[in-house]
């Protein structure tokens, strides 16, 4: 596209976004997105309507509205907020190739707390104060509310007094079991054993680091940590960390120990209990969680999908092929395999899940090597999943592994697996007690 | 992330007392069938004696229905073209057997405002009667549960949604539960408890279990007679016929459905009570759309 067919819309832009930005940086924008990237004119304009603070609803900028924390619904697009800071902290991050300062924390007033984000190293709030945040635009991040500060934003120190109630004003750690920790959540406290820990180098944003990772537990669960400095920590012994985060890998919770974070070493209330185990969670928690380490999950067999049955792979990258043609290797003599694509549903929730060969032949009694030959035989591989399917489908399975998620929602790579036995008579007894127990 | 829809354990008995539909505003979104008890299904799994199929389609493009019987009703299954799994397993079951479905639900709703729910199977399993009875077992467990979580909802005065919530209920839970006060009022629960019941007498046979429920509740007569009782079906297709009969061309089936639906056939019951008639040879086609009495 051309400037010229270009500028109707930068003009738009420009009526948009109040002419905060100029008609050239527009065009340079636009210009990027729609010939350099290859991005269609209405998301083009959304990203660059959002990138300059005009909310997706910039149409309707107008004057700031004045709000309590309390009342924010999550999607102001400018509105202004008066509240003490009860945390604060500059941040490097690193935005579109460039190293950025930002400036972060906790703002409350009576009716509430929420996160703010000041796209811009430009203040120096103090913790305590009280400030007005003008323009600013909030948004939700895992059902929280963030206040966040655009071009537009500017903050003023105000005479008012905000009283906290005191539960906010101490912003202390929430504690929580390793089974209920959720990606997205900040200052948690927990108390795990750690089961394994080594250190590794990595490099962050140009600089080497050293980080202890490993797996520690609780009675509820397993999580995977990474610790950025060095807390000296030991396998087998129990500590207590506070102010750490969750970020998450494909729904995996993962737990951070920051800088902020402090961690001590207590009495391990365990006991004997080996924790080095699988837990139990039924399919709607595991849906919710989206995802986390070493879980186990018991349900019906409701649906055996596409890519199941007799597959090819590449021999190079392992990466499952059609028509003997690998997206990186190019032409080559594919390798046979078995495998199992399900949908595991147990009434409350629903997770796919994926069986390797030697799980697919244990359960199926279909092993490759028939499965080759009946393929063979037949002229086709898809007579392999139309075998399979009824030897599965309805099955009660035990499944463990871990569990992660992506666009089709969670999924659990197995690595046991098993038919579940249930004595139908004693569990038809046992809700039968309860039926007349309760009538 | 979406995460999948359950497949929910429900009987006929509740399934075919539910009449309200929820369709979403947002594209793409899933429509649920919320049934009296407040649960707000989509996808249901099924399990029964899968009492009659028959191929409404060509060879080629067959087009599978059935009827499943648990033990409180029938299920109606309508296997379409575009469920080619469903429809292949649906050639080689042969009725009757025991047949487990994954599928979603459907409705229909006839002139006079009755709901009619069917089941469009995404898979269709041949199983063994161990099968069958745990799923008699889990969708007892199921509309259990169900009950109890209404009972529970009825203690809290006037909820809300909200109340709910803040009580415990999950979103989905008490999105469900009022939706369902709303429309259904308050369920009676001895319909909903004998379903219980008639499944724990099926799987413990030698317990004498007596809920102490009035025995008069009717064992769900089969409100949604989709297809079922062809007799009774052909006879009134009959009767309009030779009363309405406009000479050369019969009667249009415009009209045939609209009588049909005032007296509670579905337009799935007239085709199948005229195919009936014309495979007796009682009645023919003189033209697309007519049907007349010989």
């Amino acid at each position: 596209m051309n400037k010229e067919e270009l500028t109707p819309h930068v003009e738009e832009l420009k009526r948009v976004l109040e002419e905060k930005v100029t008609e050239k940086e527009l065009m340079d924008e636009l210009d990027k997105y729609v010939n350099e990237y290859g991005v269609d004119m209405e998301s083009a304009k959304r990203a660059i309507r959002r990138k300059f603070g005009g909310e997706e609803s910039g149409f309707v900028t107008g004057n700031a509205v004045s709000k309590k924390i309390g009342d924010l619904a999550g999607n102001e697009p400018n509105v202004d907020i008066t509240a003490r800071v009860v945390y604060v902290e500059k941040k490097q991050i690193r935005a579109r190739g460039e190293d950025k300062t930002i400036i972060s924390g906790i703002l409350g007033d009576d009716t509430g707390t929420a996160s703010f984000t000041i796209w811009s190293d430009s203040y120096d709030l103090e913790k305590g104060s009280v400030y007005i945040f003008k323009n600013a635009y909030i948004k939700t991040w895992n059902d929280r509310i963030q206040v966040n500060m655009g071009s537009r934003g500017v903050v003023e120190k105000s005479d008012a007094t905000i009283d906290l109630p005191e539960r906010t004003i101490s912003y202390t750690s929430v504690e929580s079991k390793i089974g209920d920790l959720k990606e997205g959540m900040g200052n948690v406290s927990v108390t795990g054993r750690i089961l394994s820990v080594e250190e590794r180098n990595v490099n962050v944003r140009g600089e080497d680091k050293i980080v202890y990772s490993g797996l520690m537990a609780d009675d509820t669960g397993k999580v995977q940590f990474s610790a950025w400095n060095d807390h000296n920590l030991k396998e087998g012994e129990t500590i207590l960390i506070t102010n750490a985060y969750i970020r998450g890998w494909k729904g995996i919770p993962q737990l951070n120990i920051g800088d902020r974070s402090e961690v001590s070493r207590v009495d391990d209330p365990f006991g004997s209990a080996d924790l080095d185990m699988s837990s139990n969670k039924t399919l709607r928690e595991v849906s919710e969680s989206g995802g986390g380490l070493d879980i186990t999950v018991s349900g019906l067999v409701v649906d055996l999908r596409g890519g199941s049955g007799l597959i090819f792979r590449c021999p190079q990258c392992n990466r499952s092929v059609l028509g003997g043609e690998c997206t990186n290797h190019g032409k080559i003599d594919p390798v046979h395999d078995l495998r199992m694509k399900i949908v595991l549903d147990d009434g409350s929730g629903a997770i796919g899940a994926v069986l390797n060969r030697e799980l697919t032949e244990k359960l199926t009694g279909v092993t490759l090597e028939n499965a080759v030959s009946l393929s063979k035989a037949r002229g086709e591989s898809g007579i392999i999943a139309r075998e399979i399917a009824p030897k599965i489908l309805m099955k009660r399975l035990v499944l463990r592994g871990n569990v992660m998620s992506d666009e089709y929602g969670p999924m659990m790579i197995v690595s046991e697996a098993d038919t579940e036995e249930v004595d139908i008579e004693k569990a038809a007894t046992k809700l039968l007690d309860v039926v007349e127990g309760t009538l | 992330m979406n995460a999948r829809e359950t497949a929910w354990r429900v009987f006929a008995g509740e399934l075919n007392s539910s009449s309200l539909e929820i369709k979403s505003e947002e594209e793409k979104s899933p429509s649920y069938l919320v049934t009296p008890l407040g649960a707000k299904l989509n996808r249901i799994l099924i399990a029964g004696v899968l009492l009659d199929k028959e191929n409404t389609g060509t060879e080629e493009e067959p087009m599978w229905r059935g009827r499943i019987q648990d033990v409180s009703g029938n299920f109606f299954i309508n296997v379409g073209r575009f469920q080619p799994n469903a429809a292949a397993s649906m050639a080689d079951i042969e009725a009757p057997s025991y047949v487990a479905v994954v599928g979603k639900v459907r409705t229909y709703t006839a002139d006079d405002g009755r709901v009619f729910v069917t089941v469009r199977p995404e898979t269709v399993t041949n199983i063994d009667e161990r099968t069958r009875n745990l799923w008699v077992l889990e969708a007892a467990q199921s509309t259990w549960d169900r009950l109890v979580r209404m009972k529970d909802a009825l203690r809290v005065q006037n909820a809300g949604r909200q109340d709910l919530v803040n009580k415990g209920f999950s979103q989905e839970d008490a999105d469900g539960i009022i939706s369902a006060l709303e429309h259904y009022g308050i369920p009676e629960s001895s319909k909903y408890l004998k379903l219980v019941q008639n499944s724990l007498r099926m799987l413990l046979p030698d317990r004498n279990i007596d809920l102490g429920l009035p025995e008069d509740i009717a064992d769900a007569p089969d409100e949604i007679v989709l297809g079922e009782d062809t007799g009774k079906g052909k006879e009134f297709l009959l009767s309009l016929l030779e009363a309405m009969d406009m000479g050369e061309l019969g009667v249009s089936m415009d009209v045939i459905l609209k009588k049909a639906a005032e007296n509670g056939m579905s337009p799935e019951e007239v085709e199948e009570a005229s195919d009936a008639l014309m495979d007796d040879g009682l009645a023919y086609e003189p033209k697309v759309g007519f049907l007349k009495a010989i």
